[in-house]
């Protein structure tokens, strides 16, 4: 019964917060949203239907729980400095990244909070096309957002759904200090990769530091070996259910992977990337085909540690494609307030939220080209390089098809493969039967 | 550490183990064969519990550096992380803001079935015992989806539920823990008071005692062994409770129960299985606790039962 207390005494501050923020508005020249946002700020204080907040307070979801390091603090420092502009307050909902992601249909079906940390494209478009976020075209264009941000902000119905954060590069990783003892130079195409790894053995070391034991890790090798033989586009159309995976296209891939896995780590599935990252830390390993956040497990060796775009296998299709998953901000449907929701994203898409965010020692990239990237260390700037420099950008296996293929098919079919790599028939006709009932 | 094995193991087994050592039932070389079972099972059955208590005293950068099957790197500092970081207290008062309510509900309302089962015979006495029991029997996740629409439409007012609806709040969740709990209950205490003498429910009757006197007066205080040992139990169960927490608190963070929150320790890439064994054991703390207040309760409650008649 104390409820309605408190929410009586906010009605002035929020009154105070719609004010200021009505400043910053008309200066932006966004009449309209400040309308819109008084009008449910109304509605909500009358109506007895609601729940939620009257205050006009933000809610905002966060995939990240407190204690999860850079990535967590990240969000809070963006939301606080939003807080802190626009005068309105943000209640944040910490849920931990795993537990966040398998709850999302529960979660946007119940009672989801406003504004809510998500991935761009496919799993982005899902929710679009079922009706559970909201369209914030609006929003956009975004000044020192690129065009490549957009597209993959972007629906199938062509409206923008999305607002981008950072990204992260996957890429094959090394030590410079190894490099450099041995004498090894990143290879750009397949025979100088393999000279490498002859090179590499004959010196004792596994060329390729491995793992699967999560699950993901190797869905990383499966997308770089099939953007590399097959292109991008038949990538993207496989991921999206368009394409066979029996098909000689998908076989090749296989057969490719089957030929590298020993200039591999042996026995993949009995360990964690995190392990590999350590073997190839200690020097056991020479490379490292993973996301920049392999420098989370192995924090010591960052000044030592450099990369390379995976080199091309076929010349007439080259090595312009790459993983490099986008995070961002999405709007809820069910959300309570949109206008103030509306308002937040369009704050978080700016360069200035970006730089809020960026004082962690996160290795992740800011998406407005207008952050400053002055704070960035030599791997941050280099991964900006090279996704820049990228034609073509995929959003890692998991994102870019439906999230039950990904989890229930592909992580047991790749580490069947793994576990038995002669048998690429079974292994192909099993997925193509499983994805025939679940692309419907 | 042969001490910690065989203590828990005695009692899981209710008390059986010693019994069957000393009464000379097996002679003696079978009786060190049995012992010897005994002691391997316990250890196989304690090790992982043993391995985790060990690596949440070690460093991170240690154990990724040698392995774990090195020693060394002992620090505790995880204890601090997972303490300070993560803000365990607030996810320990959700559970207890959970499982006390719950575990009260359920042995109470339990009771209240089982007292009408086991001393009144009504036609369909037996039907709902079957009842109970199938229900109890059902898989949790085949009524995922149907639990979480109805709540979903139940409203609720704001001053019980932020969300307005039973999903979100933790009514929802004691309600259905209650639910699934309460089958198991009714069982194990409608036959417990089943082998409590007729007689002096006569007596009792004779002498002018209402039903509702029967039932508080007379049969509560002689099932208490029974209830404290179901106490024990449920407060095992509910608080070591996961799914529905997880899915029925619709995602509000600040809400989870401790189990719940014990994931907020892994990060979305980078686990730390020390950190992660350190949040366990303080999440597994609470219940050995509640194990050894309660267990001399629960041992007389196996005990009864067990030489009645």
């Amino acid at each position: 019964m104390n409820q309605p207390r408190p929410g009586y005494q906010q009605i002035p501050a929020s009154v105070l917060g719609m004010a200021a923020s009505r400043r910053n508005v008309l200066r932006g020249g966004l009449l309209t949203g400040a309308l819109l946002g008084s009008s449910t700020f109304l509605a909500a204080c009358g109506g007895d239907s609601g729940g939620g907040d009257a205050s006009g307070a933000v809610k905002f979801g966060m995939n990240e729980a407190s204690g999860a390091g850079p990535a967590f603090d990240r969000l809070a420092q963006m939301a606080e400095a939003y807080a802190k502009k626009s005068g309105v307050k943000v209640d944040r909902n910490e849920v931990d990244h795993n537990t966040f992601q398998e709850n999302i249909n529960t979660y946007l079906q119940g009672n989801p909070d406003d504004v809510f940390t998500w991935f761009a494209g496919f799993r982005m478009n899902e929710f679009a096309e079922k009706g559970l976020i909201s369209d914030v075209s609006d929003v956009w264009p975004i000044d020192g957002m690129a065009d490549s941000f957009k597209t993959a902000a972007t629906a199938s119905d062509g409206k923008q759904y999305f607002v981008p954060k950072d990204y992260y590069p996957w890429a094959v990783f090394y030590k410079k200090s190894v490099f450099e003892k041995f004498g090894y130079v990143p290879p750009t195409d397949l025979a100088e990769l393999m000279t490498l790894t002859k090179k590499m053995q004959g010196d004792d070391i596994t060329p390729f530091a491995f793992a699967d034991k999560d699950g993901w890790p190797a869905m990383g090798t499966f997308d770089i070996l099939n953007m590399r033989i097959n292109g991008f586009d038949f990538h993207m159309s496989l991921m999206a259910g368009d394409e066979e995976w029996d098909s000689a296209e998908v076989k090749q891939v296989f057969e490719t992977w089957a030929s590298l896995l020993p200039v591999h780590q042996a026995d993949p599935l009995g360990r964690t990337w995190q392990e590999a990252a350590t073997s190839m830390s200690k020097g056991e390993c020479g490379m490292y085909l993973l996301g920049t956040f392999v420098v989370d497990a192995i924090p010591d060796d960052e000044d030592d540690l450099d990369f390379f775009t995976f080199p091309e296998l076929d010349s007439s299709i080259g090595a312009t494609a790459l993983d490099a998953p986008i995070d961002g901000f999405c709007l809820s449907v069910a959300g309570k307030n949109q206008a103030g929701g509306k308002e937040m994203l369009k704050y978080l898409g700016t360069a200035e939220a970006a730089d809020a965010g960026n004082k962690g020692t996160t290795p992740f990239i800011a998406a407005n080209s207008n952050a400053t990237t002055s704070g960035y260390s030599a791997l941050q700037t280099k991964s900006a390089e090279v996704v820049g420099a990228a034609e073509n950008i995929a959003q890692f296996l998991d994102r870019d098809t439906r999230a039950d293929f990904a989890t229930t098919v592909i992580i047991p079919s790749i580490q069947k493969f793994l576990d038995d790599p002669s048998d690429i028939d079974g292994v192909t006709k099993s997925i193509q039967e499983q994805k025939e009932s679940i692309f419907v | 550490m042969s001490a910690t094995a065989t203590a828990p193991d005695r009692l899981r087994a209710g008390g059986k183990p010693p019994r069957r050592a000393e009464g000379g039932a097996l002679s003696r070389p079978r009786g060190t064969i049995a012992t010897v079972i005994m002691a391997v099972l316990a250890l196989v059955w304690l090790f992982p519990l043993i391995w985790a208590v060990l690596n949440s005293f070690r460093s991170y950068a240690y154990t990724q550096q040698n392995g774990y099957l090195s020693f060394g790197g002992w620090t505790l500092d995880n204890y601090r992380t997972v303490w300070q970081d993560s803000g365990l207290g607030k996810y320990f008062l959700n559970s207890l803001i959970i499982t006390v309510p719950a575990v009260i509900l359920t042995l109470f309302l339990s009771s209240l079935v089982a007292f009408v089962l086991a001393r009144f015979s009504y036609r369909f006495n037996l039907t709902l015992l079957a009842v109970f029991l199938a229900a109890n029997l059902m898989p949790p996740q085949a009524l995922l989806i149907p639990v979480y629409r109805m709540f979903r439409s139940i409203p609720l007012p704001l001053f019980m539920s932020e969300s307005g609806t039973v999903l979100g709040s933790y009514w929802g969740l004691i309600a259905i823990n209650v639910a699934f709990q309460m089958g198991f209950c009714t069982f194990v205490l409608s036959n417990y008071m089943k082998t409590l003498p007729h007689e002096i429910y006569e007596q009792a009757q004779l002498d002018g005692a209402s039903v509702w006197r029967q039932y508080w007066q007379l049969t509560m205080p002689l099932v208490r062994p029974a209830l404290a040992a179901l106490g024990t139990l449920e407060v095992t169960w509910i608080y070591n409770e996961f799914f529905w927490a997880t899915v029925l608190l619709g995602g509000q963070g600040d809400k989870f129960p401790i189990t719940s929150a014990l994931n907020n320790l892994r990060g979305q890439f980078f686990v730390d299985y020390n950190l992660l064994s350190a949040g366990s054991v303080l999440v597994a703390l609470p219940v050995l606790v509640v194990f050894f207040v309660l267990q001399k309760q629960f041992v007389a409650g196996l005990t009864l039962g067990s030489t009645k008649g």
